[in-house]
């Protein structure tokens, strides 16, 4: 269908997906019901997670097959990400292997922890906010364009350097409030049809809205930048934020303003304990 | 005799004003209520409801083929109510407000509710 389809990539098959979504389904009964109480009244699943793991499987089974046969398209941004890292750029003379790693062996791991908390920019810094800071601070290169090809691809291959590390985010401390202002918004209704991410992504989740299937919010930030047939091209969690965000006619916000840091806290929480697997793909 | 043709007068306004505004809000449009109900920019129904001849339904309310077996004539005002805006009956619930949100006009709302009644004549 896409000439994308006929490579191969045998280094991230996309059983990582189908690996994904099992663990997805033995962490996420461990999880039923956690979550700090900030105030807001959470929303119970519907429908019992026996019950959604079968409905989605029955949806979205098939097309993880289909992907783990044809590969992920993804798969080539990831390796620009790889010639990016290593790319000289800025008046420093420097590249980001300079100072993390000729293939960013210090960067190991390092994803799994993020989105997190950090006193220099009294708010949440995601990998895609430092891969800017790091350009314009320590290479003296222009700040790259959120949700730009480049800026897609770095941290794709950022945080492939996690692929497998269990997600582990800390939501104490001074990260508290940041969390409860993502929550916030996350139950908060919006737009002309007047609808919170959580009504659709929790309480309904396993329903049909049309011919999409509600995902549980459990499994929403451990395989992003990833590939979406519908956008035909690799985007990052928070073009995703934006898209649904649209789907209420609400409006959507810009890529890493404060808000959608914190709203990426509060979901990556929630897939706390699942292996990073990037990139993903959706349809 | 004369007295006899005013009260005649006045029963047939008394008539006219009790029936008047049930008249005119069942000015609404079956063959209308059918393409609002069906069209994605409009009430998208199918969305979350099974609806005649809609393909690939949701699921998150409930069949409005099989609801509307509980609601007749009588029940009017409350379908309408419920269009308008369904957080009068449960104030959590996921359905948009399509009157006080002005996602459907007033007339729109008024043919979708002739097209859910007309549920109960066909077959
Ligand atoms: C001149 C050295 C230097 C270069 C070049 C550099 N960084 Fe950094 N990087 C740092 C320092 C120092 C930090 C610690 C935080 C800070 O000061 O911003 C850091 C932090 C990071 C972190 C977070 C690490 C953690 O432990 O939380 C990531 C991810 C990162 N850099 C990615 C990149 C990428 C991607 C590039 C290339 C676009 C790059 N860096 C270029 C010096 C550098
Ligand atoms: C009307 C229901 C609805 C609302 C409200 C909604 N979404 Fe979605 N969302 C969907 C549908 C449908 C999809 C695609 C199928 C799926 O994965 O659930 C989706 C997909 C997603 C995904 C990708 C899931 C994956 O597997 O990668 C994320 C992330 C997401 N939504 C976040 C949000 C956020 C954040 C909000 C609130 C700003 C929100 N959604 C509001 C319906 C909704
Ligand atoms: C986003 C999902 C959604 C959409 C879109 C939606 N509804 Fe609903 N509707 C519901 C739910 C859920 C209920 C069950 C009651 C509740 O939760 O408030 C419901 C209940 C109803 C009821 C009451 C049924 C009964 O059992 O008495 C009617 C009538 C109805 N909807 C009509 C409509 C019509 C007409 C439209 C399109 C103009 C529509 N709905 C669009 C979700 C939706």
């Amino acid at each position: 269908m896409r000439r994308f389809f006929h490579f191969f990539f045998k280094d991230y098959l996309i059983l990582t997906f189908a690996i994904g979504l099992l663990v997805a389904g033995a962490g996420r009964s461990a999880f039923a019901g956690a979550g700090p109480a900030s105030g807001i009244k959470e929303y119970k699943q519907n429908i019992s997670t026996a019950e959604y793991e079968k409905r989605y499987n029955a949806v979205y089974g098939k097309f993880t097959e289909q992907m783990a046969e044809q590969g992920n398209p993804a798969g080539f941004v990831l390796d620009d990400g790889r010639d990016l890292f290593k790319k000289v750029e800025g008046s420093a003379g420097k590249s980001c292997a300079s100072c993390h790693g000729e293939n960013g062996e210090k960067l190991e791991g390092v994803a799994a922890a993020y989105p997190k908390y950090d006193p220099a920019i009294k708010g949440i810094n995601t990998v895609a906010l430092q891969i800017n800071r790091c350009r314009k601070d320590h290479m003296g290169a222009p700040e790259l364009k959120y949700e730009s090809y480049n800026q897609v691809a770095l941290e794709l291959y950022v945080k492939s350097l996690s692929n497998g590390v269990p997600i582990n985010v800390s939501i104490d401390g001074p990260a508290r409030p940041f969390y409860e202002a993502g929550e916030a918004y996350y139950y908060k209704r919006q737009g002309q049809l007047n609808m919170s991410c959580a009504i659709c992504h929790v309480k309904y989740a396993g329903h049909m809205i049309r011919a999409n299937l509600l995902s549980n919010n459990r499994h929403h930030a451990d395989h992003w930048p990833g590939y979406r047939l519908k956008w035909g091209k690799t985007g990052s969690l928070q073009k995703r934020f934006r898209g649904c965000n649209k789907k209420v006619r609400a409006k959507p916000l810009p890529f890493q303003c404060e808000t959608y840091r914190d709203l990426e806290l509060y979901l990556t929480y929630q897939a706390n304990g699942l292996p990073v697997e990037v990139p993903g793909f959706r349809m | 005799m004369r007295k006899g043709k005013i009260t005649a007068l006045g029963l047939a306004l008394a008539f006219l004003f009790l029936f008047l505004p049930a008249a005119a809000l069942a000015g609404g449009n079956a063959a209308d209520g059918k393409k609002v109900v069906d069209t994605k920019k409009l009430g998208n129904c199918a969305a979350c409801h099974v609806v005649p001849g809609m393909e690939f339904p949701g699921d998150v309310g409930p069949n409005l083929v099989e609801a509307m077996k509980n609601y007749s004539e009588k029940d009017r005002t409350m379908l309408r109510e419920r269009i308008f805006d369904e957080r009068k009956f449960n104030p959590d619930t996921i359905m948009p407000p399509f009157g006080t949100n002005k996602i459907l006009t007033s007339q729109q709302i008024d043919d979708v509710v002739e097209y859910l009644l007309s549920f109960n004549n066909k077959k």
